[in-house]
């Protein structure tokens, strides 16, 4: 698929539920060629299965200062 | 950079750990009728049938299954990997801990050897399928980290500790104790509580302190020696304990170490959570604060012990600080966070839902006040029951009130559960699938 925009998305630092909330609402309301970019401080592994629920696909890259960024596309 | 792995497996359904965690609180309740039913002051003695049988009904009973429920939940979160058949083993699991759980103490207390010969069994499946499970899922996981690492070693400790254990439940269900028991109850004890139970919390602390309170990270340096210096401590500790070598000060530097590197952990946890970013009063925050600083408190007494005067009774005083103090205070501390998270991550996981409760709305945050303020009181109480048998009375009290309180606590969250997703599947499709 191709994609049209990216959007960036940075939950760092927050509690939880609220990473996984933000990420959530911003899938929801995200155009349906677009990706997120999202920065979070741990690896979010419970997000990986939802995410694969609602048929999204996602690659994660671990940063050099800890966190991880991680671009979230509809599967193809 | 470095593109990490992008499959994992189904996490665990909820039913998984909910099942140990409901069943956790019983076992205060039988604890306290366990100690109740006794007409002496059972901490007056730590063989006493009675306090044997309260204690396994809290080591066993609420604190093993609160663990292995726990750890069905923390692999697929925290190193992102579940148990292998996460369902079937915890239901073979869940089965033979808690029948055995049920019938070591009663064996025990009604000195009955053949429900000690029915236990031993059991005990023994469950503890060998939660091992191989655990050690598969570790094995599978994409995260190398301290709390594997940690997590590897607490299973490699209570996997040691089990056949003491084991041998220790024959001893008694045949009456073919060795003249050695003693040594191997004390290496039992050690491996459990300095090994299994300590090092699941330092390592799952790593994760859930600064995640859910807040606080800076622990540092590198800490997080990646602390687990295998404890280890090895408790190691050498053990093997001074089952061959007493004529050099009684080896054993005093080897206990000092272990209770040295159990103080560092104590106070780097305390000063991390005086660093929280969010200074607001949270029950689950307190739970763990009062566990470190009985942690703190156990840590100075033991280094202490060889300096003091002999007095009765202290050595069960560091037992009721780490136990009841240190690792019970933790757990509960734990239990209402990740039970409140379960629930709302269940509910909210097939996408954006209205109507999925707050987090704070699943376990009603006075209850967990008044659980901390019981809790104090029952720490307090125990504290003083080696010397005061009206003490040993108030302890059993504070038990069976701790045990309904959370029990209440823990069928609310599962009621909210229920309640919401019957009202979602009804009202609502998955508006983002």
């Amino acid at each position: 698929m191709r994609e049209r925009g990216l959007q960036e998305l940075d939950v760092c630092g927050l509690p939880p539920p609220e990473p996984f909330e933000r990420i959530m609402h911003a899938l929801a309301s995200l155009p349906a060629e677009s990706a997120l970019q999202v920065r979070i401080h741990r690896e979010p592994y419970p997000l990986y299965d939802v995410l694969r629920d609602n048929g999204y696909a996602w690659h994660t890259t671990p940063l050099a200062d800890g966190s991880y960024s991680i671009r979230i596309s509809r599967s193809a | 950079m470095k593109t990490v792995p992008l499959n994992t497996d189904q996490a665990p359904p909820i039913s998984v750990p909910l099942r140990f965690f409901a069943v956790a609180p019983l076992f205060l309740i039988l604890a306290a009728l366990v100690l109740l039913s006794d007409s002496d002051n059972p901490f007056a003695d730590p063989h006493m049938p009675a306090l044997l049988a309260a204690t396994h009904c809290i080591t066993l009973g609420f604190m093993a299954t609160v663990m292995v429920g726990a750890m069905q939940q923390i692999l697929p979160v925290v190193i992102g990997s579940p148990m292998p058949a996460s369902r079937l083993t915890a239901r073979f699991v869940f089965l033979s801990l808690i029948s055995g759980a049920l019938l070591l103490p009663a064996g025990f207390a009604l000195g009955q050897p053949l429900l000690l010969n029915f236990a031993w069994p059991l005990l023994l499946l469950a503890f060998l399928g939660f091992i191989v499970a655990s050690l598969l899922s570790l094995a599978r996981s994409p995260a190398h980290n301290a709390t594997r690492t940690a997590i590897l070693l607490s299973l490699l400790a209570l996997g040691a500790a089990v056949v003491p254990g084991i041998l220790l439940a024959y001893g008694y269900a045949t009456g073919t104790l060795s003249p050695d028991a003693g040594r191997l109850a004390a290496a039992h004890v050690a491996l459990m509580l300095g090994g299994w139970v300590l090092l699941l919390i330092v390592g799952v602390s790593y994760q859930v302190v600064p995640m859910f309170q807040l606080t800076p990270s622990y540092p590198k340096w800490l997080t990646v020696a602390l687990a295998p210096a404890l280890f090895a401590a408790l190691l050498l500790n053990v093997l001074l304990l089952l061959f007493q070598p004529d050099a009684a000060w080896l054993s005093v530097v080897a206990q000092s170490l272990f209770w040295m590197l159990c103080g560092c952990f104590a106070v780097a946890t305390l000063v991390l959570q005086g660093r929280r970013r969010r200074r607001v009063a949270d029950a689950t925050l307190s739970f763990f604060r009062l566990g470190m600083a009985a942690l703190l408190c156990a840590a100075l007494l033991a280094i202490a012990l060889p300096l003091l005067p002999v007095v009765d009774h202290l050595e069960t005083l560091l037992a009721i600080l780490f136990l009841l103090g240190f690792a019970m205070s933790v757990m509960h501390g734990m239990l209402y966070k990740i039970v409140p998270f379960l629930v709302w991550f269940h509910l909210f996981r097939g996408g954006v839902k209205s109507g999925v409760p707050n987090m704070k709305e699943i376990i009603p945050e006075p209850w967990m006040w008044r659980h901390l303020w019981l809790h104090r009181a029952t720490l307090l109480a125990a504290l003083c029951a080696p010397w005061w048998g009206a003490a040993a009375r108030l302890t059993a009290l504070g038990f069976l009130l701790q045990g309904l309180l959370l029990a209440y606590a823990l069928f609310a969250a599962i009621s909210v559960y229920r309640r919401t997703l019957a009202r979602l599947e009804q009202t609502q499709p998955n508006p983002i699938a």
